[in-house]
């Protein structure tokens, strides 16, 4: 078990190095940065599985949500905490890069998924804020079609709708693109849903949206409600 | 002039008709009120929804206000629920219940401050590592926000009070601001910006009675002034620490009792 801490500068210009460091020796040695002053205790103690595997973001999400939930901690006292988040991709650094013990091989991938940053706009890339985001908002029902993927993937339903504060907070209209692109019998989205090139789809999805906002109050409008007004492109959607 | 273009013909709620201030416990906000919010003369039907919307960065909460005929203010609202509760923004929906269409429309509504002046400069208090504060241009439409750094202890007091930290960081602040929307940005119209946090900060300028040069384009070959521009940003500097010489004068006795 580890007790759950928060990086400080020292400890993210650590991990930084580190993570560089990896690009070029995959065997770079991982610094401990659970000692001062490269992290603080997190208050109040609460202690989390270091050797642990999720499934999916969604297994994840719902394990520190149970975990903060239990130890009566609120959404809003952590949501800002980015040194907490980058604590969280460190522990969990070896599963988040898919390392491969007997390979010894990694996925890097931009740093901004593995150290939280403060900006906003780039906190849902985070692999391990994003994921606690969207759920903490939607819970496990609709933050399914986001959480669905292994922890170390970042989709497209995370990068399209997470990174726009309007689409995502807004219930009736993630129920709407829940109703339209998930897929139950396969448990993940429907396929093609992703799609770049196909008439309807995600990204297609957000400019339409964009463009009824400036006209309807979307915020009232039911998940039924939007999927009407939604054009006839949409229709093969609309009609599973 | 700025121009918009409004296909949908929905109105504008102008700012005067709303009043939304904050309330705090123990310097932290806790809730807000909206006292006032006059809609006469806009032609509205009574059965039109209104609704005020509070939001900041990741964070969204709707509270629904009633009809246009009978629709109550709200004295408190619980906002503890909230990330980043110091600076939230508000907005005001009127819209048709039949075809959910909206009627009229106010944004980006800042709190009133308990002087009645409007903020140009919200802050906000975060881990900023071994710095004390930095300027982040993250507010609406890329307007600025002075972060200082949460890991100083007492320094939300500090912040307000202490006359050193005042006089250290707001005229370094407004410099590297007013520096940075000639440079950086360029501002189109000296008398009609386009970015709101253009006209509010030149509002302020001219508040210290010193006016801004013809142009502020570095792009205008035929009027910008680099050396002009310098001369005016100092003087604005120096316009605001006159103005709180009571604070450099608290500034320097504290500096004597030190010695």
């Amino acid at each position: 078990m580890s007790i759950v801490r928060i990086i400080m500068p020292e400890g993210e210009s650590k991990f930084i190095e580190y993570i560089t460091a990896l690009r070029k020796v995959p065997s770079a040695t991982c610094p401990d940065l659970n000692i001062e002053p490269y992290s603080k205790e997190f208050s109040p103690y609460i202690e989390v599985e270091r050797d642990i595997s999720f499934n999916s973001k969604m297994e994840l999400a719902e394990y520190i949500n149970g975990k903060f939930d239990k130890a009566g901690v609120r959404r809003e006292e952590i949501i800002g905490k980015s040194g907490l988040w980058t604590w969280f991709a460190y522990l969990w650094f070896d599963s988040l890069t898919c390392f491969d013990s007997r390979a010894g091989n990694r996925s890097i991938r931009e740093e901004a998924k593995y150290i939280c940053s403060s900006d906003y706009r780039d906190y849902y890339r985070h692999l391990v804020a994003g994921p606690y985001y969207i759920y903490s908002l939607h819970g496990s029902g609709l933050s399914k079609i986001f959480l669905y993927s292994p922890i170390h993937e970042h989709n497209d339903f995370i990068e399209q709708i997470a990174s726009r504060q309007f689409l995502i907070s807004h219930q009736n209209l993630i129920e709407a693109l829940f109703r339209l692109y998930w897929d139950n019998k396969k448990v993940r989205p429907r396929s093609g849903a992703q799609s770049r090139n196909r008439a309807g789809t995600l990204r297609r999805f957000v400019k339409v949206i964009q463009q009824l906002e400036l006209t309807y109050d979307v915020y009232s409008l039911s998940s039924e409600e939007i999927i009407r007004l939604l054009p006839d492109e949409f229709n093969e959607w609309k009609e599973c | 002039m700025k121009r918009t273009i409004n296909y949908t013909g929905r109105k504008r709620i102008s700012r005067e008709r709303i009043s939304i201030s904050f309330s705090r416990q123990n310097g932290s906000v806790v809730s807000f009120s909206l006292s006032r919010l006059d809609l006469s003369g806009l032609d509205l039907p009574s059965n039109a929804l209104i609704s005020v919307e509070a939001y900041y960065r990741t964070e969204l909460k709707r509270i629904q206000l009633g009809q246009a005929d009978s629709f109550h203010q709200i004295l408190s609202t619980d906002l503890t629920d909230m990330g980043y509760p110091e600076n939230l923004k508000f907005r005001i929906i009127v819209v048709d219940p039949s075809t959910k269409k909206i009627l009229a429309y106010a944004d980006r509504i800042a709190p009133e401050e308990p002087s009645g002046r409007k903020s140009i400069l919200p802050v906000e208090f975060r881990d900023l590592g071994n710095r004390i504060w930095m300027i982040t241009y993250e507010g609406d439409e890329g307007s600025p926000v002075l972060c200082i750094n949460n890991r100083i202890p007492d320094i939300q007091n500090i912040a307000k009070r202490d006359s050193q930290f005042f006089m250290q960081v707001y005229p370094c602040a407004i410099r590297e601001i007013l520096t940075y929307m000639v440079f950086v940005e360029g501002v189109e119209s000296v008398r009609d910006p386009s970015v709101d946090w253009n006209r509010d900060w030149l509002e302020f300028t001219k508040s210290m009675g010193i006016q801004p040069p013809l142009s502020l384009t570095p792009d205008d070959n035929q009027q910008f002034d680099k050396d002009e521009v310098f001369k005016w940003i100092d003087n604005v500097v120096e316009a605001f620490c006159n103005r709180y010489s009571q604070i450099f004068e608290k500034f320097v006795s504290k500096m004597e009792e030190n010695r």
